[in-house]
């Protein structure tokens, strides 16, 4: 019989935060030069970042923050500062590949921005976001022989779950699933140019309903300009969104790092699934 | 966050910048003989749209800085000199609208025709740029500064102005932008001007409360521009509400360039330079976008 995922009684709701740091990464990847209109990216590390580091500290929340490889690399001491900050840092593709990769190269680029990022940190990297939500089967055993706990791209679930990749007893990983159409900022900033105070209505309405059913959110927003939440009126809201869930009863904030390794290790409360 | 020396009491500092953008953006669609119809809302800028935006300008003190084509400076001298004469900016948005990525060994031809026409126009050179699209070339920021400009206004990379050093001997200031508080992208996305002003005042009073620069970029035209009446009317009252607003400040791009290039702070590198060597193993691959499904 197959064990759906309940998470305990001793939480009502679980929330994690991701920035999704999307610095010149995102246009230098696309072979854009990141100038003019094309500098949103550079944002991140001059104002957003900084930003962002500040309201969560206000609000004394974890939060993780998922930086490609490049971007580590010509911000390395903002990429220092999210550490010591008490922040985890995880990895989100090299160049923000945003197109399909073939094994080998994938298997290159999740090795080159894991070293990146510990040489940086002198930590192991626990987590992966897929830039775009591209992955494979080979992502999974890639992450896996890294070390890594969880992925946080699949899109297939409300709940976190044991991801099933292989048949040998280690061969899953802890899925940690997003959905970039509702918890996200940029379809809002990027397509609907919708007023940050109708972002922060939506964002609670979501809260409300998984408050009331799930009891798990996965909010990602994006430090830089243009479509992201760098910027005072947007960090606004994401801060008042924090304050909305904070005064609900039994909510708890974790990292993305923290709440993987709480769920392996209650594993009696997850469900396996395996793809396809 | 850091603070940013704004002089004396000021608080916060509203930068209104206008892209003219008349027949040169109808015209990077279609040519000469068919700017009617759909075409002429450029023209709409020029004949109702600039006349009303001045008038509030002046009913609200106001003084702008325009950013403006050779091209339609040329199509429309008066407009420049009306402009010019009612205290407001003429800066550069290069000699037509095409994408200065786009004109390899011309751009300095370009970039020198823009200003020249202006300051034949306008009577001295121009002293601010925008490049068209947004779109800088790998050597702008080192030909405007070879140029003779002061400032360049196309990146949104930052909450403030700050000062480049495109090459060893040469200092632009650079005075970002944000794309929301740009009309002409709430407009095409057919938002009521009630709505594209709650945006803007929501931008607004939190760019006032960390005391940033507030960059507020207009269009002329009667498509995605802020010159129609109703538009107009919604765009003043927005604007008395920041001007009661205590240390609130209006600039034009020339004072903002003024006050950065002056200040201490050390110039930066060159933007490019730490990308280039990836970029160029990096195939393009800019029309690879999420697209609405």
């Amino acid at each position: 019989m197959t064990m759906h995922t309940k998470l305990p009684d001793e939480f009502r709701c679980a929330v994690t935060l991701g920035v999704d740091f999307d610095g010149p990464s995102h246009e230098v990847g696309r072979g854009i030069a990141p100038l003019g209109t094309h500098s949103w990216g550079r944002y991140s590390a001059r104002c957003g970042i900084p930003r962002h580091i500040e309201m969560l500290a206000r609000q004394g929340v974890p939060c993780t923050f998922f930086v490609p490889g490049y971007d580590a690399q010509c911000h390395p001491d903002t990429v220092r500062a999210i550490d010591a900050a008490g922040f985890e840092v995880a990895a989100h593709g090299y160049l923000h590949e945003a197109w399909d990769l073939g094994a080998e190269e994938e298997t290159r680029l999740l090795r080159r921005t894991d070293e990146i990022l510990r040489d940086l940190l002198g930590k192991p990297v626990l987590g992966w976001r897929s830039p775009s939500g591209r992955k494979t089967a080979n992502t999974m055993r890639v992450l896996k022989a890294l070390g890594y706990l969880y992925d946080s791209s699949d899109k297939d679930y409300d709940l976190p779950y044991r991801l099933r990749f292989g048949e040998a007893g280690e061969d899953c990983i802890l899925e940690l699933p997003n959905n970039t159409y509702s918890l996200d900022d940029f379809p809002f900033f990027k397509f609907s140019f919708t007023p940050p105070s109708e972002v922060l209505a939506q964002w609670k309405s979501e809260f409300d309903a998984i408050y009331a059913s799930d009891r798990f959110m996965v909010l990602t927003v994006h430090p830089r300009s243009g479509w992201g939440s760098g910027t005072p009126a947007r960090t606004w809201i994401l801060e008042q969104m924090i304050s909305y869930m904070k005064e609900h009863a039994g909510v708890r904030f974790f990292s993305s790092g923290q709440f993987a390794r709480w769920c392996i290790d209650h594993p009696q409360h997850l469900e396996e699934v395996r793809v396809p | 966050m850091k603070p940013y020396p704004w002089p004396g009491d000021t608080r916060c500092v509203v930068f209104v910048s206008v892209n003219f953008d008349a027949e040169a953006f109808d015209l990077k669609t279609t040519t000469e003989d068919r700017l009617y119809g759909r075409f002429s809302y450029g023209r709409y800028g020029v004949r109702a749209g600039l006349p009303r935006l001045l008038k509030m300008l002046e009913r609200r003190s106001i003084a702008a800085t325009a950013f403006v084509t050779a091209s339609d400076a040329t199509r429309h001298p008066e407009a420049i000199h009306a402009l010019r004469d009612a205290g407001h900016e003429i800066a550069s948005r290069g000699a037509d609208l095409t994408p200065l990525t786009e004109l390899k060994d011309k751009e300095l031809d370009a970039l020198r025709e823009g200003r020249d026409v202006l300051a034949r126009i306008a009577g001295r050179p121009p002293r601010g740029f925008r490049a068209p699209g947004g779109e800088l070339g790998p050597r702008s920021l080192a030909l405007l500064a070879e140029l003779g400009f002061a400032y360049d206004s196309s990146f949104q990379d930052d909450d403030h102005p700050y000062v480049i050093a495109p090459t060893g001997s040469t200092r632009l200031a650079e005075l970002p932008t944000v794309q929301a508080l740009d009309d002409s992208f709430a407009f095409s996305a057919r938002h009521t001007h009630a709505r594209v002003m709650k945006i803007w005042r929501e931008e607004f009073d939190a760019l006032y409360r960390e005391n940033c620069l507030v960059p507020l970029t207009l269009h002329l035209r009667g498509d995605v521009g802020s010159t129609r009446a109703a538009r107009i009317a919604a765009l003043e009252e927005l604007l008395a509400y920041m001007a009661s607003r205590p240390g609130v400040r209006f600039m034009t791009g020339g004072q903002l360039a003024d006050l950065a290039l002056a200040s201490t702070a050390s110039a930066e590198d060159d933007p490019l330079a730490p990308h280039a060597a990836t970029l160029a193993i990096t195939p393009y691959r800019g029309d690879l976008a999420v697209k609405p499904i």
